[in-house]
């Protein structure tokens, strides 16, 4: 029997159509077999199709929410994938669903940050819910390295501190390539020793002579 | 297969496991600092959370929750020590759900659908509160503080922190908060 799983939020509803996986063992209520999901927006074209098209939705807009949670926002989401996500150029995110379908130009849905924190939310609910069997490769959340944190920060900023250094080097080195050598000074003759002092007299002072 | 995330009923007892930077220390007390400017009732409603996922062995009373958020290096009063990995994930799984319960308010501060005076509104009501409270227990002194109480400068990242709640809201959140507050210093 067909279960229907559904997944409300306020901009979005995720519905998604299969049946349990009799050979596993699954309970009746389970989807381990999806037979159609969709993606109605409040507004927008209803979103339809496969289990790689829900995978590849999952796969690209659970790792941008990562990113941006860490203020790094990137495109996640290459040519092969039929969706891609990204930040729009005017504000807020651009999502592109490329069609399978020969001759069908991408779709693009801009969204708000509402919007996103929606769709991230159904898409959490579908993959915690304890019906939902289907396996379904997604990275695990892993903390991001230094390297992929640098891009939050302005290049101006970022580049500011070594480039003041470099200055700074350069100006010093100038400044002590004007200054003149100093000359080195004549050559001095030895320091005569004079020890004249009887032995058990109190020692004297050295005394050095000059010519 | 679908990310395994443990159930909130489950809290974690173990204390091994990575402990929070300071950087994470600073963000995890500054998002719970967030809720409390949301929430009027926001340090009850904490305790009331903490009973509920059934952290009351780790924070037994107010106070020892109160104790466990003052290692922020950012506070007036600072704790020297830091927080028992144990003690960080109940406290990012408390934020998780308190922000789970506050989604609607942050979802109306994000949202773009509203007309902009509305919405000026809101965050004005929220940064009014957000300063209060940072006046109140952060060392304004600190650059960190000073810059996010700036009423012009401050925006982006007091809109971050409203964002980075909205995105850790619910249970599916708990593993991006943490692996967020885990990262390298940058």
């Amino acid at each position: 029997m067909k279960t229907t799983l559904r997944f409300d939020q306020i901009s979005c509803r995720l519905q998604v159509e299969g049946l349990p996986d009799a050979s596993a063992g699954q309970a009746s209520d389970a989807v381990g077999i999806l037979t159609g999901w969709t993606l109605q927006w409040a507004g927008r074209p209803e979103l339809e199709g496969r289990k790689e098209h829900l995978e590849a939705l999952m796969t690209v807009v659970l790792p941008y929410a990562r990113h941006l949670i860490s203020g790094v926002t990137r495109r996640f989401g290459e040519e092969p994938l039929p969706v891609e996500i990204g930040p729009h150029p005017e504000g807020g995110h651009a999502l592109l669903l490329r069609s399978s379908q020969p001759g069908t130009p991408p779709l693009q849905v801009r969204l708000d940050d509402a919007e996103l924190a929606d769709l991230v939310r159904v898409l959490d609910q579908l993959r915690t819910d304890a019906r939902f069997k289907l396996p379904i490769a997604l990275p695990a959340a892993q903390p991001l390295r230094g390297r992929e944190l640098e891009q939050r920060t302005p290049l101006i900023q970022r580049v500011a501190a070594p480039v003041g250094g470099a200055l700074a080097l350069a100006l010093v080195a100038g400044v002590g390539l004007l200054l003149p050598v100093p000359r080195p000074l004549p050559q001095q003759e030895p320091a005569v020793r004079s020890t004249t002092a009887a032995p058990g007299a109190p020692a004297k002072p050295e005394a050095t002579t000059r010519p | 297969m679908p990310q395994a995330t443990d159930s909130p009923s489950s809290p974690p007892t173990s204390n091994q496991g990575p402990r929070l930077s300071r950087r994470g220390l600073e963000r995890l007390d500054l998002l719970l600092l967030v809720v409390e400017a949301l929430d009027l009732n926001g340090g009850e409603a904490m305790l009331w959370m903490s009973e509920q996922l059934g952290f009351t062995a780790l924070f037994p009373n107010r106070v020892e929750l109160w104790k466990r958020r003052c290692t922020n290096p950012l506070r007036r009063t600072t704790r020297r020590d830091s927080l028992a990995p144990a003690e960080s994930e109940a406290l990012i799984r408390i934020l998780c759900a308190m922000a789970d319960r506050l989604y609607p308010l942050l979802r109306a501060l994000l949202s773009t659908a509203e007309p902009p005076e509305v919405t000026q509104q809101r965050w004005d009501l929220f940064q009014a509160r957000l300063a209060e409270l940072m006046r109140e227990r952060m060392n304004p002194r600190r650059g960190a503080v000073h810059n996010l109480l700036d009423p012009e400068s401050g925006f982006a990242q007091r809109r971050q922190l409203i964002q980075t709640l909205a995105l850790a809201s619910g249970e599916g959140g708990v593993d991006r908060l943490r692996a967020s507050l885990l990262d390298a210093a940058a």
